[in-house]
């Protein structure tokens, strides 16, 4: 176990390089120009000229990423063009509102999926079974930033009952905040775990073990606790880990309709505003808290499945 | 083997409906259409639903429904342009790379590896911005990143093909392998590949529509359900019918093209 948690630590590395290859190719190779982008059309030579400087853009391509991996090596990003902040001081602001609300969103939509599933599955082709599936496709069509309007209105402006915007000020007060957001980034992912969950114990409780199991006279309950969920939680944990880059995709989206200060709403607050380096530096953030969030999940599937880490 | 009309799986039935309708309005818009989409009328502004409005009028005083239905014009090309470049160069490069194996499987699965860390919305948000917003940029950033799903799943399979006898038989007859390829592996390697062509018109109804919202798609006042939902968020309280529609517009096609994916999934499924 040890050792498989050590390989996978190794794996990381060139996981994060090629991160910053493809951030650094992201900005240099393809068709746009960054420092046109930053200036508009109708810029002045010489602010192309000392922008393109200051960018390091005048350098050859090779010698620009050497010094771009020097820079990020020195944990430097560059700086805010619009905010005159270091980028470092932004992530280090905005990324844990974006992890926080991830990480709530994913627990709802545990809490969520996990029931339903063994409602639906051991209710199987019953009107439950139909129901909760039905509703689940409908929410796996709408759009994140269509389902958070619609509730921001309903709970926010009409009845009151949700802040409409903003992030609060205690550990309390997030929470309050990005219940709704949560809640509506946690739908579509709780249809993708419930739909796994439900096949997983539909496969499960079919098997022999299961069947051994109960013609041993043990507990419906006590199987289903200790051999059915444990066993569909395995395919659970890989899943979660694959869906992570979609919940934080849908965060950046959550963010900028409920007015949530996080690092998706900078990045695109930094599009409009023309602000390459934060969104070089958002970008690279979000990759990288998904590739860690990879390295947990596999290390989570190795313990609750000794067999994965083998 | 044909399939009689009771043999075909409900939802393949439901979501051929969904989506047939969806491209009917697609191709004749201005046919169904009561009022011109972009006409503004100054004696009509956020009229409720009505009969002469039955989705109401918005803050320009144009006709919702009139917009609903000639977004779809727009938003099934994104359906269609969104995904059909990523499966042309996907279904290309992951044919030759898993008849080539070795270290072009290597190296192609680094960069399966680099690609699926970043968040897709992410890392298309990100292009888009370097190339500039609109909907020809958000194809081709949609087209670098998602040619790569597809090239895993044809990859894949493939790889398996090509053990087979019938592979052996075309090098046996000396065929090039680019025929061996292309003509005999490919077509057998294909149908996992549309099944997901299908269900990735869905997402990109789903991320065209969002880039939309965010300003970095379609571009006003061309109507898109994502910038009409944009257009109507600051009047949600006042006039809901002018953002609500177009969603319900996105859900339902949304819909049909997933349940269109899972039908053939099913098919295929019972017939092996």
């Amino acid at each position: 176990m040890s050792l498989f948690f050590l390989r996978r630590l190794i794996q990381l590395i060139p996981t994060l390089a090629f991160i910053l290859v493809v951030v650094f190719v992201l900005v240099r190779l393809l068709p746009g120009d960054p420092t046109s982008a930053i200036l508009g059309d109708r810029a002045l030579d010489a602010d192309v000229a000392r922008i393109n400087h200051d960018l390091g853009l005048d350098r050859s391509i090779p010698v620009q990423f050497v010094l771009f991996l020097k820079a990020v090596a020195t944990g430097n990003l560059g700086n805010s063009i619009t905010l005159k902040l270091p980028v470092t001081t932004l992530i280090a602001q905005r990324l844990p509102v974006t992890v926080m609300l991830t990480v709530m969103a994913a627990l709802m939509s545990l809490v969520m999926a996990v029931p339903l599933a063994f409602v639906a599955a051991l209710r199987r082709d019953e009107l439950a079974d139909s129901a909760i599936r039905g509703t689940f496709q409908v929410g796996l069509s709408m759009p994140v930033f269509y389902l958070g309007l619609i509730l921001l209105t309903v709970f926010g402006a009409r009845l009151g009952w949700f802040p409409v915007g903003g992030y609060g000020d205690s550990f309390g007060e997030h929470i309050y905040h990005l219940f709704l957001p949560a809640f509506t980034l946690a739908l579509s992912l709780a249809a993708i775990l419930m739909r796994n969950l439900r096949a997983a114990i539909i496969g499960v409780v079919g098997a022999e073990y299961v069947v051994f199991a109960r013609s041993k006279g043990i507990m419906p309950g006590v199987i289903l606790m200790r051999h059915v969920l444990r066993s569909a939680l395995i395919s659970t944990v890989s899943l979660f880990g694959l869906s992570v880059g979609t919940l934080l995709g849908g965060a950046v989206i959550t963010e900028t309709v409920f007015a949530i200060p996080g690092a998706g709403r900078l990045m695109i607050d930094s599009i409009y505003g023309r602000d390459y380096p934060v969104v070089q530096g958002m970008t690279m953030a979000l990759a990288v808290v998904v590739s860690l969030t990879f390295f947990l999940t596999d290390v989570v599937e190795a313990w609750l499945d000794p067999r994965v880490a083998r | 083997m044909t399939l009689s009309l009771r043999q075909i799986p409900r939802p393949l039935l439901l979501g051929g409906l969904l989506i047939g309708a969806s491209l009917v309005l697609a191709v004749f818009p201005a046919t169904f259409a009561p009022y011109d989409p972009v006409a503004m009328d100054y004696n009509a502004l956020m009229h409720a639903p009505s009969w002469a409005h039955p989705m109401g009028t918005d803050n320009f005083g144009r006709d919702v429904l009139s917009r609903v239905i000639h977004a779809y014009t727009i938003d099934m090309q994104i359906a269609f342009f969104g995904t059909i470049f990523s499966f042309s160069f996907g279904i290309v490069i992951g044919a030759l790379v898993g008849y080539a194996g070795g270290l072009a499987d290597t190296i192609f699965g680094r960069i399966v590896d680099a690609v699926i860390t970043f968040p897709f919305l992410v890392l298309v948000i990100a292009i888009v911005s370097v190339l500039g917003p609109g909907l020809v940029n958000m194809y081709v950033a949609l087209a670098v990143v998602g040619w790569v799903f597809y090239a895993r799943i044809i990859a894949a399979e493939v790889k398996v093909q090509k053990r087979l006898d019938y592979a052996d038989a075309g090098r046996a007859m000396g065929y090039t392998p680019m025929r061996v390829i292309f003509r005999h592996l490919l077509p057998n390697a294909i149908t996992p590949a549309i099944v997901y062509l299908v269900t990735d018109m869905a997402l990109a109804i789903l991320l065209g529509s969002s880039l939309g919202y965010l300003g970095l798609g379609a571009q006003p006042p061309t109507a898109e359900w994502g910038v009409q939902i944009a257009d109507g968020k600051n009047f949600m309280t006042t006039g809901w019918w002018i953002s609500v529609f177009p969603g319900v517009a996105i859900v339902l096609t949304g819909l049909g093209f997933s349940l269109i994916g899972d039908g053939l999934a099913e098919v295929l499924r019972t017939r092996k």
